[in-house]
Order: structure tokens, then C-alpha cells, then sequence
């Protein structure tokens, strides 16, 4: 694998080598490349402009135009065609602050924000709640992804899985504090909608209620746009109403923020399917002049048995679900046997416990280690009383005067892995056997109903059934339709939609004004540079990440009640302290090494700065042997490690987690800071063969020249 | 110390500082590191009138450095050929115990580059048989650059003057 370059470090590293080569030889040419040196640094340590883009170009056409000779033109003509060639590069360093290859140092990304498929900038609001500020919080998770409280009960939090913290010991509940700020903020009435640009009198259609095309409406109707959304169902969220049940996303939480995106100006059209209540050449003369296409995949596969089209007990999980959500509580039996091992076969099964169902049975052919569904999700499944039956394929659905009476199903063995690594289940001959059941409710995946799509001609389709989109503009086939969510990536996740949402709007805006699509997929955007909270070494250690509280299991199993009870607000706050800061320190080490080798003191063991092979952490260590040189903060680019005198004590902190209190010695001539006993202690040993000469007081190096030379100096004229 | 003897005749320094600007520019320093410097002393009066001395404040280059033995990287370095102690800046990390070590307080921080620098007797214009920065541009021809055995016996002269009469 070649490791990705940056290509602002490069051309940094091309016009410094120019420089130093002694090639440029007028000192008018060296004057011009200097100054493009500066501003390429600018950019590479995210003191870019707007202007600095424009800037830069000027300088190298300078540099070429005024080249007295072949050096001064080559060396000007290097750096403008860096510059054409990648033109995105440069701009999204100045623009997002980040640089994904981590080489400019100072724009390197916390592994949190470059998991989130909406780019949120995580280690930011995280400070911001643990400061106890939740609007602003919500202010800035809401420029990239209009729903944090949704995401904070639903989200599947990839960027837990990549939190820095886990290397040490829990990952950072980075989820449930973006849905605690945003019910604080909501309580409050501090919830509020950013700025909204200029009305442009554009009109866009977004087809569908759901996380992409709320997101894209959110966003275009920021940048001025008209929005109108068609939605086939009565409620808006799409799948986040229909597919995911009450207990884990209250309905309220779904009006609410979407009805903030309403207030933008945003219409949604209930009830009216798109392709049968208005065609797309019908919208079209309406003054639509692009469209999104978000549908989702609200079809159930079919699982190819015998019995499965037979019986009206036989119904899948999404048209349960949503029959469920929008209000038919009936149970659709005594005896459930749900079919599946993902999240949406748990969704069903424990909402069939919550409508009354006597025994509810989900049959996987796997184990429980390869069940795809969220471990939390299936302790809690298993705590309502959810029946698993591992490793069992259904094979015909058993009926008696078209009333389902039985699952005949298969046990099964795990035999080789697939390509995707997960053993497939093998059937043992004869080992079919009855599980008697009322309804049977299959989960086993979705898929697209492209049937009210049919009305847009030319719409390219890939062989999933998913619309064929580019990734980075979501532009389907067709000029001025783009596509996002589940339609085009398949059955995904809520905060996935919501990047693919928030790409298509960013498409439309430019497809719209005109302006050249990108090439290079999105780059997520530091939002802020947030000072780190203060935190003694030992209580950055002791905080553990919090116990959610949930709702009693007899109340659980009988009403719709949200299950997370939540974070009381001091384990919310105390949780966001334990960040480790990523977006500050990007983990290179060298304060470790230079500690250990280079000084040989070997204080810091921040063992899980490592990526492949964490070994222990200890901020508390620091203090048994750190003599506060300050060789590591002179060291850290990023001035995440930091050493300070303060009050009489020389402090070293990490991403404000204090590491080492010193108490400071003095000059005994002018009072200056000389370092605090320990570290004199450390040189003294190292000068023990030498005998200090003078009267050996403890001075400033500054009162220790002026002593010598007064030493030295005589005044008086020699006799 | 070093082979080499850098001299000032005190009697006739000025305190113009030329040394420290040319040190300075030499070594393209940013404000706050000096290499060398010029200290004033006083004034005192004598015989009624108000006196300053300037002393020279280099780095002596000693024969068994304090700051050598102080830095644990390495760094801070004695060279065997004339005895000239400098900083090989891509060893230092910054720790200043040389700064501390040094009694003379001859090596100084550099903020820009957070690394240790002091005095090298310019050793890259010694090495191409030039006088070190500070040497060229003394405007009273104070400071003297050379082998000890180069450098005038001005003292000694000074004084047997002094000393001598013809009366």
C-alpha cells in the first residue's frame, strides 16, 4: 500500500529544496519564492485565507515572469502547475482546516471526526459539553448533520469504535452526549437553527422525508434554496419513524428536529407518492430544477421458502414495523418466530414483545458472535425475554387452513469462511424439526423499491437495485437528479444517509450555480480550536465511562417507553472530560521518545499513542519521574503538550491533563524562574566530576554572565 | 580551551554593541538569543568621574565544558580538532540543562526553533579562514580574533607602561 502524500507538504518540500539548493541565484527570484514559501506554510498550518489561494497563484506567475534566468522560471513553474493540478487540495487545507494524510501537522484529523460519515467535529463539541456549554455544542454538530439528538439515541457510532480512549480503556460515549446536549438544548428552547442565506428563489425537490433527504433540504435551505419534499408515508423521518421502533427513538425527538428543518422554509408534501400522485415531468414544469432522489429501501427481501407467500401471518419486518409506528399496536400473534440476525430482526422481535406476544423466537443460522445486530441491542433483547435459537435455518413455513401452525427449520453447523470472512452456516441432514408458531416475521434485509422511479427515464441502476450514483456528488445518470441514502448505498445507517445527504446538497448548490463539481471526496471540517479543559492526571484516569441507566425490564416489556433512561448532567459532563483531545495531539510519539531516549528520564507512559500495539497508559507515572525539562512540549507541533510556570510551580500538562507539578527555585539575584529542584538535581548529577567555579549561588543564566564579567572587569585603570 | 583566543582589549570598547548586531545577523537570530554580548559595568566614579567598563561576554570554549557534561542528547558538542563547543541543533530536543550547566550562561534558547544555540566562534567562517562575525565589524578594533600566540600583548605593554618612568 503507498502511503497517501499531501500535496501541500510536498510542493513545500520542493520550493525549500529550490531554496536551499543555492539555484536561484537573483536575489529578486529567491525574494518571490521566499514569500510563496510563507504562504504555502500558512496553508499547511492552518493559517490559510480566503485569499491565500489567489495569493499564491499570483506569487508563481510572478516568479515566472519576472525570472531572470531558466532556475527562477523552472522552480516558478514546479509550484503553479502543484497549484492547477491540485487546486481542491490546496483549497480544502484553507477551507476545512484538516489535511487527511495527517503531514500538515497542525491540520491533522481526530480519528473520531474521519469515521463520522457526517464529519462532525467531535473532540470540539465534546469540550463544549463538558464545559457545560450544550447550545453551542448543538450549534456545531448542527453544521454538519441537522440531527443530533436522532444520532444521539440511534446512531451506530463509528466513531466510538475508532476513539483513542478505547486504546486505554472505554471508548468516549461520543453518542449518547450529542443526544444529551441536544435534549438539554431542546429543553431549554436553546435549540435553534443557524443563519439562513438570502432567499434565491431556486427550487429544488427532494423526493423523501428521510435522514438524506431532510439532511440535503437542511442544508440547501441554509444556502437559500426552495425546498419541497414529496413523501409517500403521512409522517416525516422516513426509516427513522417507520424503521426503528419507539423505545429506542421516541417520535417526539423525530417532530422536533424536524420541524426545526421546517422552519427553514422547507416544505414537506405528506402522503403523496412520487410516480403515482406527481410525475417527475410534472415537476419538472413546475420550476424544479433539480432533484434528489432519496427513497430509501422500504422492501423486504424474500427469503425463497416454501409456505412464505401463503399465509397473511406471514408478514416481514419493515411492513411490520411500520404498521407499528404509525399506530396499529395489534399483536400479529401469540407465538413469533422472527427470521434474521440484524438489528431489524431485534427491532421486530422486541417490538412483538411490547404488543403482547407470548413467546418471541428470532432464528439465525449463525452464532451469536457473528450476529451482525449491536451487542447492547441483543443483551437487551435477551433481557425482555427474546428467545434465540442459534444456528437454525427456516426451511418451510407450516400452515393449516391458510393459518401459519409451524417454522419447519433445519439445525445447521458453521463450516468455511466466506469471502467476507464469516463462516457459512452448513445444514445437518436430517435435522429438520417444528417450531410451532403464529406468525412468522422474516428480517433478513432490504432493498429498494424502484417502482415509483420507474417515470425517470434513463435512470441507471446497478445490479443490487440501488441507483447507480457517484460517490462524491451523488449525481445519478440523469442531468440534474442526484441521489442519496439507502436508494443508492442499500440498507445503511441513519448517519450514513445524512453524509450522503449533505453531499448531494453541497452537489446541487454547485450543480446549480454553475460551479465544477469535486473530484476528491469530501474532507471533514475542523469547526473549532478549542482550548483543552484543565484535568489533574489522576482524575483523567479514574473517570470511567458511565452505566446507561435503563428503564425497568417489566415496563419495558409491556409499553413503548424510551429504554436509555440517559446520563444524569454530572456523569454527561465528567464523560466529555475524558476525551483525550485528538484533534490537538496527533498521537506521533515524539514526546515519548525524546523523553525515554533522548533525555533518558522515561516519565511519559502514554502507551496508547500507539496505533497497532497499545501498551499501557498512566498519566499519573508522569509526576514519579518527570523533572519538568520541557523538552517534550519544545518538541510537540501542535503545542498539545505544554510545560508553563505558574504560581510558584512549573506545570506539564497533555491536552490539559496536568502530568507533572513541579514547585520552581529562583535566581538569588533578580528572582527569575531557574527550574525547580529536580531538574537541577538532574544536571547537577551529570556535572558531578566538575567543580562550579564562582561563589556557586543558584543564578539566571542572564545574572550568570553579568557576575562573570563583573568578575572579570576591572574599572579602576591598571596601576 | 579552544585553539583559538578571541581577545578584547576592554580599555578601548565602546559598548557600540556592532558585535552583538553582526553575531546577531550572522546567525540570522531573532530577538532574544545572545551569543555574545557586551555587559556593561557601572558607572562607577573614579577620581570624580563617572566610569563604565564594557566586558565582552562570549563563550569561553572551555577545556572541560559544563555544558558538554550537562546534555544528555548529545547535542552540545566539543570539537577534537580546535576544541570549538557548539550545539549539532538535530540532536538537541530542548531540554536546556546546558543553559543551566554553564556558569557563564553563554548558551542561549532560540524561541523560533525551540532548540539551544550559542556561540560557535562562527565556526564555519573559521573553517574557510575568516574571523568570526563579531571580530570584523568591531568599530574600535577591540576584539581580536587568532592563535593565543597571535593575539598583541596589549595588557602586558599597557602595563609596563604604567609602570615605567622616565622620571
Amino acid at each position: 500500500m503507498t502511503t497517501p502524500v499531501c500535496e501541500v507538504t510536498r510542493a513545500i518540500a520542493d520550493l525549500s529544496q529550490a531554496l536551499a539548493s543555492g539555484r536561484l541565484t537573483h536575489p529578486r527570484s529567491r525574494h518571490h519564492a521566499e514569500e510563496l514559501l510563507k504562504l504555502l506554510e500558512d496553508v499547511s498550518w492552518g493559517r490559510g485565507g480566503t485569499a491565500h489561494y489567489a495569493a499564491m497563484l499570483d506569487m508563481a506567475q510572478t516568479l515566472i515572469a519576472e525570472a531572470p534566468d531558466d532556475a527562477s522560471r523552472e522552480t516558478g513553474q514546479q509550484v503553479l502547475a502543484a497549484l492547477t493540478q491540485y487546486q481542491e487540495v490546496f483549497t480544502s487545507h484553507i477551507d476545512t482546516c484538516i489535511c487527511p494524510t495527517g503531514e500538515c501537522v497542525k491540520l491533522a484529523p481526530a480519528p473520531c471526526q474521519i469515521a463520522c460519515p457526517a464529519g462532525i467535529d467531535v473532540p470540539s463539541y465534546l469540550t463544549l459539553i463538558g464545559l457545560g456549554r450544550d447550545a453551542e455544542a448543538v450549534e456545531l454538530i448542527r453544521e454538519d448533520n441537522p440531527f443530533p439528538w436522532v444520532c444521539g439515541l440511534v446512531c451506530t457510532n463509528p466513531c466510538e469504535f475508532m476513539c483513542v480512549r478505547g486504546r486505554m480503556d472505554e471508548s468516549i460515549s461520543i453518542k449518547y452526549l450529542k443526544g444529551f446536549a441536544a435534549e438539554r438544548a431542546m429543553s431549554e428552547g436553546s435549540y435553534r437553527n443557524p443563519e439562513k442565506a438570502p432567499d434565491n428563489g431556486r427550487k429544488v425537490c427532494i423526493v423523501g422525508a428521510g435522514p438524506a433527504g431532510m439532511t440535503a433540504a437542511y442544508f440547501l435551505a441554509l444556502k437559500g434554496y426552495r425546498v419541497t419534499i414529496f413523501e409517500a408515508l403521512p409522517v416525516p423521518g422516513g426509516m427513522m419513524m417507520v424503521g426503528i421502533p419507539r423505545y429506542r427513538l421516541p417520535r417526539e425527538v423525530i417532530d422536533r428536529e424536524a420541524e426545526m428543518i421546517e422552519r427553514l422554509g422547507v416544505e414537506i408534501r405528506f402522503n403523496t407518492r412520487f410516480g403515482k400522485d406527481v410525475t417527475f415531468e410534472q415537476l419538472r414544469s413546475e420550476g424544479f430544477e433539480a432533484f434528489l432522489l432519496a427513497i430509501g429501501a422500504h422492501e423486504a427481501y424474500k427469503m425463497l421458502v416454501r409456505g412464505e407467500d401463503d399465509f397473511p401471518q406471514v408478514i416481514n419486518a419493515v411492513q411490520f414495523l411500520r404498521r407499528v409506528a404509525l399506530g396499529d399496536r395489534r399483536a400479529p400473534g401469540g407465538r413469533i418466530a422472527v427470521i434474521g440476525g440484524g438489528n431489524v430482526a431485534i427491532d421486530a422481535a422486541r417490538t412483538c414483545i411490547r404488543l403482547g406476544c407470548e413467546q418471541v423466537t428470532i432464528v439465525y443460522r449463525r452464532t451469536r458472535s457473528e450476529m451482525p445486530a449491536h451487542e447492547e441491542e441483543i443483551i437487551q433483547a435477551e433481557e425482555e425475554g427474546v428467545i434465540f435459537s442459534y444456528l437454525t435455518v427456516p426451511k418451510e413455513i407450516v400452515g393449516y387452513n391458510g393459518k401459519v401452525t409451524a417454522l419447519q427449520c433445519l439445525r445447521a453447523e458453521l463450516g468455511r469462511p466466506d469471502e467476507k470472512g464469516r463462516r457459512r452456516p452448513v445444514a445437518v441432514e436430517g435435522s429438520e424439526h417444528l417450531l410451532d408458531v403464529d406468525a412468522v416475521i422474516p428480517a433478513i434485509g432490504q432493498t429498494v423499491d424502484s417502482e415509483c422511479l420507474q417515470s425517470v427515464a434513463q435512470l441507471k441502476w446497478s445490479k443490487r437495485d440501488t441507483i447507480l450514483a457517484n460517490n462524491i456528488t451523488m449525481a445519478t445518470s440523469v442531468d440534474g437528479v442526484f441521489a442519496a441514502g439507502d436508494v443508492v448505498s442499500g440498507p445503511a445507517t441513519v448517519v450514513e444517509a445524512i453524509g450522503g445527504g449533505k453531499k448531494a446538497a453541497e452537489a446541487i448548490d454547485r450543480y446549480l450555480q454553475g460551479i465544477p463539481q469535486p473530484e476528491m471526496p469530501p474532507v471533514p471540517v475542523r469547526r473549532r480550536r478549542l482550548e483543552c479543559i484543565e484535568l489533574p492526571a489522576s482524575t483523567k484516569m479514574i473517570l470511567a465511562r458511565p452505566h446507561m441507566l435503563l428503564l425497568n425490564n417489566d415496563r419495558r416489556r409491556i409499553t413503548f417507553q424510551q429504554v436509555e433512561l440517559g446520563y444524569p448532567e454530572n456523569a454527561a459532563r465528567e464523560e466529555a472530560r475524558r476525551c483525550l483531545r485528538c484533534d490537538i495531539c496527533r498521537r506521533c510519539g515524539l514526546c515519548v521518545e525524546i523523553c525515554r531516549d533522548k533525555m533518558g528520564v522515561d516519565a511519559l507512559q502514554l502507551g496508547y499513542l500507539d496505533f497497532d500495539h497499545p501498551t499501557a497508559t498512566d498519566f499519573r507515572k508522569t509526576a514519579e519521574r518527570c523533572i519538568g525539562c520541557g523538552a517534550c512540549a519544545a518538541n510537540c507541533p501542535n503545542q498539545a503538550m505544554v510545560m508553563r510556570d505558574q504560581d510558584g510551580e512549573r506545570i506539564v500538562s497533555l491536552c490539559g491533563t496536568t502530568l507533572n507539578r513541579l514547585k520552581l527555585q529562583f535566581c538569588e539575584a533578580c528572582g527569575a524562574v531557574i527550574g525547580p529542584s529536580r531538574y537541577r538535581d538532574f544536571i547537577a548529577k551529570r556535572l558531578k566530576a566538575l567543580s562550579l567555579p564562582g561563589d556557586n549561588r543558584a543564578l539566571c543564566i542572564d545574572c550568570a554572565r553579568k557576575s562573570s564579567a563583573e568578575r572579570q572587569t576591572d574599572i579602576l585603570p591598571p596601576p | 580551551m579552544s585553539s583559538y583566543y578571541l581577545f578584547q582589549d576592554s580599555k578601548k570598547c565602546i559598548g557600540c554593541l556592532s558585535c552583538e548586531v553582526a553575531c546577531k545577523s550572522n546567525k540570522a537570530l531573532s530577538a532574544g538569543p545572545k551569543l555574545c554580548q557586551i555587559i556593561a559595568i557601572g558607572p562607577k566614579f573614579v577620581g570624580g568621574l563617572p566610569r563604565t567598563a564594557f566586558t565582552f561576554m562570549p563563550c569561553f570554549h572551555c577545556e572541560n565544558p559544563w555544558c558538554v557534561a550537562a546534555c544528555p542528547t548529545g547535542a552540545m558538542q566539543r570539537r577534537a580538532a580546535d576544541g570549538i563547543v557548539f550545539v549539532e541543533q538535530s540532536l538537541c530536543v530542548g531540554c536546556k540543562t546546558c543553559m543551566s550547566a554553564c556558569p557563564w550562561g553563554a548558551p542561549q534558547w532560540n524561541q523560533e526553533t525551540g532548540k539551544v544555540v550559542k556561540c560557535d566562534y562562527c565556526m564555519e567562517r573559521v573553517d574557510a579562514g575568516l574571523k568570526p562575525a563579531c571580530a570584523t565589524v568591531c568599530t574600535t578594533h577591540c576584539l581580536h580574533f587568532g592563535r593565543p600566540e597571535e593575539v598583541p600583548q596589549v595588557r602586558r605593554q599597557r602595563y609596563a607602561q604604567a609602570m615605567s618612568t622616565f622620571e
